[in-house]
């Protein structure tokens, strides 16, 4: 149940910069959005300027010539259409700019968990690092559109709108600017206590949740030891501690957003109205600035409002690029080729040389393992749970770094071989059969078109997964679901050698299953691993004794050391650990014919 | 609509709370008719020049008046409207928590915990929602947008009313069209969204094999193309959503239009003033609103309707193991006797349990072994009623488990199950998890007979330390040990550990079942194994094999037997050899 106690890594430096310089590759298509922004606000701007024009050179004179006023009305409707139609290509480019550039975040980061060593996975729930990928870039997707839209935008319009304020009454505007600073102040305030709120919320949110899911899988605990009650009232403290803190939201919102702005809306009503009434006591008003005034003002607040509303957003989207760029500067890497030699691997031959390793750098699990397994030979590893065959797998697959001793094939150092030379001369087969969901073909294949078709059907062949596959209604095409939940595990395994054998590999790495499977299958599959290992150097894993009577050479392993080496028969006299464990599963398939035959 | 009528007994329940907010939200809606009116009139009085300074400063005083009451105004009615439906999402939250502690085994046996959860959490709020933007948008489109018409015609003209108004409705229309638009699309997006999620979830299941043959850069591709599409798709929600804007925009302009010209003619003839006009506009400006209201009241009814339905549905579900009527509230105590004939799981045709008949006199341990899937599991917990069992019975002292309430049965029990689940608290809090106010004594004594008093005492803040998702992580055995802490810290009548000592090493488990020998003097155990040894020393062994009892005696009986247990314990024997690394002590 519990996962392992890791802290989370996150970047807080230059985020807001890094989340900009993904915009540079954009600049060109931002150009374009945010002048079609610049002219769409423009003719929205324009807009009651046109109608002061019409009340103070025609409605008030009352000088109604029919050609001027078509005009009027012609670019009245004219300006807003282009505003319109503008507004929305702005819009849906600033979104498909957002898009995009998460689209290139996600790209980043999928690609460095791929990079990342095993190390890592070791270290990390899987659960998170999908959230990482997934929910959190969507997360900072918000920020984009709230930055590129909604932040730009208001703030676009709002210049626009001094802007024609200022067109029509110097003075005026200037008065309404003062406002400006009051407006901010209120934002900050805003932005300042909202922080903490939701801060809040979003913890008791999730203590909530925790703790339902966690009293939903401990549903048969609670009730066998009849804690409903104490269990009903904590959740209940916890929901309403989360009532209170969305209350305190609310009164927040209710104090500083809507009622707040439409109060300011109503001061820059008075200013206005004191300045033209003050005005008109002694000289005459344009009421046409005085009525263009009074639309501004009335559009004036939408930008400051929807600001308002995005800044939690925003908060939230800056958490979640925090933690995206933590992954992104994870330094747990995978082993890569180290020096310019660049060595093939022809013979196959794999050496360990006093090789000791630790996962976590306080416990060995593997303590001088020295051995070397000639061309075409099969080196077998037997031993207990945890006594580190597993380990040498994954060393010998460079799954991760070796700090003392050393591994060599053909004589050269493992860490200086490229991935693709390593990849394509070291197959490995793993004991859970891992299937993508695609097809047959594309499981065997993985990817590499170099693999002709009938070289995929010749791996099959090879392994006999032929017999099962042609009896599939798609054959090589049937798709495969989810891991692969409608084969069986032979099937299952049968299908991961032959993925194998279709890139030819010079060594082959085996970790035997320890799945059970029925026993035609189990023929087959061990029918298969015959054929696969002739002619190629072969590391094995093997839980079964019986499967590996013909090993070159048997290495059985205690708790990180290697406490017997030689063949069955040398292993059998000296009636050692390996007699033991070979008695033991004596027994064992005695006593299940035994109990067949009862 | 009818979601407000399924939410009656709430609406009923808060009748202050929503009978207040709805008052005062009217009350602020009518308020904000008054500025445009206003600046109208002083707008007037500006272009006659008959605005006196003693005028002047008693209307801006009135404006701050209002600016003043609508403040408070409409700080109440948030405070009422939202507060209540706040409120109806806390009481759905417990009322759900509170049928989920009831519910039996057998439910969450059928149901995924993140269903269970989406529940509790989503549908939660759609619902909440509903009770509060739902009820809102509701009164508030209503009573704002026919306060505007009626302003609009009352005080300036209701000609032009009329004609201004025209293309209005098409802004519902329109945003109803792109609402479902909209939906069908966002529906798509989300389904890409969680492809892209499985593509992920894949690529780190399966990262060994993505290693081993170098797949990275072709895992980059799939994902890319993955990616693809959630764009492609995403770009097609926005599409529709820039829909929004300008489409109001440009009624709204249209509607400005008509104003203004027919507006115009109107003054002309000396039936308007321009001040009314100037009204007439703000006026309009705040049509807009309702109009939009109407279209978002919709979506939110409609998911809340959804949610509700199934909240309900969740709600009605009855839990199948229950308290029979005229159940005693004793707790048990005495000789156990188990007398099922057989017992079958739902879903399954062969019986779990068949024949299971044996008497285990208070203060003796029963052993029962045998293969996984043979039934032990589902014996053990037909004692701490898990399930009922039809046909047969299960007896405590002679008295029946099902003739009394479950509280007293499980009141008798220590249960330790093969998953040990720790929630996520400190090491002292599990372990007194049945025991609350448990002293740090008993806490302590509890984890000493479960031999984890060492291992815990060992961690910086011993019994404070965390343990769960956001805490230490502790060893299969440690878990296990303080799950039988757990279990013993009530000093139960009897005690059942479920394959509970399969994590922990041989001497440890001698020490444990000695501990539990010593200080459980005339207390009952039953423990179910794996490993032979920790049932050696019981009274009764009993090997199970497809539900059926196929041996039963004390070691020395069944190792005389030479059946299935004899030769199981020689190869545990053995295999226990090859694990201390071969060498005989």
């Amino acid at each position: 149940m519990s996962t392992p106690y890791t802290k989370e890594n996150l970047s807080k430096k230059k985020v807001v910069s890094r989340l900009a310089s993904y915009m540079k590759p954009h600049k060109k298509a931002l150009t374009y959005a945010f002048i079609m922004l610049c002219i769409a606000t423009a003719s929205d701007v324009l807009g009651p300027i046109l109608m002061k024009i019409f009340i103070d050179n025609y409605l008030t004179p009352r000088n109604f010539s029919w050609q001027p006023l078509t005009v009027l009305a012609v670019s009245f409707i004219l300006v807003y259409m282009i505003s319109v139609v503008l507004n929305y290509f702005q819009l849906i480019s600033f979104q498909g700019i957002a898009l995009k550039i998460i689209q290139k975040l996600r790209m980043d980061v999928f690609g460095k968990v791929q990079q990342l060593g095993l190390e890592f996975f070791d270290q990390t729930p899987g659960g998170s690092i999908v959230s990482r990928i997934t929910n959190d870039t969507e997360g900072i997707k918000d920020l984009y559109v709230s930055v590129l839209s909604t932040f730009i935008q208001s703030t676009i319009s709002l210049i626009g709108i001094f802007i024609g304020m200022f067109i029509l009454d110097v003075r005026l505007a200037s008065f309404c600017l003062l406002l400006m600073p009051l407006i901010f102040l209120l934002m900050q305030t805003y932005r300042h206590f909202s922080a903490k709120v939701f801060r809040v919320t979003r913890e008791k949110v999730s203590q909530m949740n925790a703790k339902l899911s966690e009293s939903l899988q401990g549903m048969n605990m609670i009730q066998a030891m009849r804690q409903q009650k104490r269990l009903r009232n904590e959740f209940g403290t916890i929901s309403s501690q989360y009532l209170r803190s969305q209350m305190k939201n609310i009164r927040l919102i209710s104090f500083l957003v809507r009622p707040a702005v439409y109060s300011f809306y109503l001061i820059a009503v008075m200013i206005m109205l004191s300045f033209f009434g003050i005005q008109s006591f002694d000289s005459v008003v344009k009421i046409g600035v005085l009525y263009a005034f009074v639309n501004y003002l009335d559009r004036f607040f939408d930008p400051i409002n929807s600001v308002m509303f995005q800044l939690t957003r925003f908060q939230q989207a800056v958490v979640s690029a925090e933690r995206v760029f933590g992954l992104l500067d994870d330094k747990r890497l995978a082993p890569v080729k180290e020096g310019t030699s660049d060595p093939k691997i022809t013979e196959g031959l794999v050496e360990f040389r006093d090789v000791t390793f630790s996962y976590d750098g306080k416990k060995d699990v593997l303590k001088n393992i020295s051995f070397e397994a000639k061309p075409g030979e099969t080196v077998a590893l037997v031993g207990h749970t945890g006594s580190g065959k597993s380990s040498i797998i994954n060393l010998l697959m460079r799954f991760y770094s070796i700090e003392h001793g050393g591994i060599y094939i053909d004589g050269e150092p493992l860490k200086t071989f490229s991935d693709e030379e390593l990849r394509a001369k070291c197959g490995l087969v793993l004991q859970d059969s891992f299937l993508f969901a695609s097809d047959v073909m594309e499981n065997i294949r993985l990817g590499k078109t170099s693999i002709s078709e009938e070289q995929v059907m010749e791996a099959a062949k090879f392994v006999q997964a032929d017999q099962f596959i042609d009896k599939l209604p798609g054959k090589y095409h049937e798709p495969i679901g989810e891991r692969g939940a409608t084969f069986s595990s032979g099937q299952r395994q049968l299908l991961s050698f032959a993925r194998t054998m279709a890139i030819d590999p010079k060594i082959l790495v085996l970790d035997e299953a320890t799945a059970s499977v029925d026993t035609e299958t189990e023929e087959a599959i061990q029918e298969a691993l015959r054929k696969m290992r002739k002619g190629r150097t072969t590391i094995a894993i093997a839980h079964r004794l019986s499967t590996i009577q013909d090993a070159d050479q048997i290495l059985v392993l205690h708790q990180g050391e290697i406490v017997e080496r030689g063949t069955h028969q040398e292993l059998l006299k000296l009636e050692g650990l390996y007699h033991k464990m070979y008695q033991l599963q004596l027994g064992d398939v005695q006593s299940k014919s035994g109990s067949a035959v009862s | 609509m009818r979601i407000f009528l399924d939410l009656w007994w709430f609406f009923k329940k808060e009748k202050w709370r929503y009978i207040g907010g709805i008052i005062t939200l009217c009350l602020s809606s009518l308020l904000a008719m008054i500025p445009p009116y206003l600046i109208g009139v002083i707008v007037d009085d500006i272009r006659t020049r008959t605005l006196t300074p003693i005028q002047l400063i008693k209307w801006l005083v009135l404006l701050a008046v209002i600016g003043v009451m609508y403040y408070i105004v409409s700080f109440i009615w948030r405070q009422f409207i939202f507060g209540a439906s706040l409120r109806l999402s806390k009481l759905m939250r417990d009322r759900l928590y509170a049928h989920f502690t009831k519910l039996s085994p057998n439910f969450y046996h059928n149901s995924r915990i993140g269903d269970l959860m989406a529940h509790a959490t989503n549908d939660v709020t759609a619902v909440e929602d509903a009770a509060g933007d739902g009820v809102f948008t509701l009164v508030d489109s209503l009573v704002m947008g026919a306060l505007v018409i009626i302003s609009m015609a009352s005080l300036i003209s209701w000609k032009l009313t009329i004609i201004a108004l025209i293309p209005m409705p098409i802004i519902g229309i329109m945003t109803r069209y792109y609402g479902s638009l909209l939906h069908k699309r966002f529906h798509k997006a989300q389904e890409a969204f969680s492809n892209l999620n499985d593509k992920v979830q894949e690529s780190i299941s399966g990262t060994r094999v993505i290693k081993a043959f170098g797949q990275q850069e072709v895992q980059k591709d799939i994902f890319k193309l993955e990616s693809d599409d959630v764009v492609k798709k995403n770009f097609a929600v926005a599409k529709v959503d820039a829909l929004f804007d300008p489409t109001i925009t440009f009624v709204v302009v249209i509607c400005y239009f008509l104003a203004l010209t027919f507006g115009s003619m109107f003054v002309v003839h000396g039936s308007m003033t321009i001040g009314g006009l100037t009204s007439f506009t703000l006026y309009l400006g705040q049509l807009v609103w309702p109009m939009l209201a109407f279209g978002f009241l919709f979506n939110i009814v409609e998911r809340g309707s959804a949610s509700y339905d199934r909240i309900v549905k969740l709600l009605a579900i009855q839990p199948d193991i229950v308290d029979r009527a005229g159940a005693s509230k004793n707790v048990p105590s005495g000789e156990v006797t188990y007398h099922i004939h057989q017992f079958v799981y739902q879903e399954s045709e062969s019986p779990a349990l068949k024949d299971i008949r044996f008497t285990i006199k208070q203060g003796q341990t029963l052993g029962v072994v045998g293969k996984t899937g043979s039934g032990k599991t589902t014996l053990l917990k037909a004692m701490i009623r898990e399930f009922d069992c039809r046909e047969g019975d299960i007896t405590i002292g002679g008295r029946s488990i099902y003739d009394m309430t479950l509280s007293a049965l499980r009141g008798a029990i220590g249960y330790v199950p093969q998953d040990h689940f720790l929630f996520s608290a400190t090491i002292g809090e599990n372990i007194a998890f049945a025991k609350p106010g448990a002293s740090k004594e008993e806490i302590e004594h509890a984890a000493k007979l479960a031999h984890i008093h060492a291992d815990i005492i060992r961690f910086e803040e011993g019994y404070d330390t965390l343990v769960g998702e956001r805490g230490v992580t502790l060893s299969g055995g440690q878990k296990q040990r303080i799950s039988i802490a757990r279990a013993l810290i009530i000093d139960p009548e009897i005690l059942i550990l479920d394959d509970s000592l399969s994590a922990v090493d041989a001497q440890t488990e001698e020490a444990i079942l000695t501990n539990l020998k010593e200080n459980r003097k005339n207390k009952t155990t039953f423990i179910s194994a794996h490993r032979l040894s920790a049932i050696e020393h019981a009274d009764l062994i009993l090997v199970l094999e497809d539900g059926k009892i196929v041996e039963r005696g004390t070691h020395e009986e069944l190792m005389k037997d030479k059946g299935w247990y004899a030769e199981m314990y020689q190869n545990q024997q053995l295999e226990s050899l090859v694990e201390e690394g071969g060498k005989i002590s």
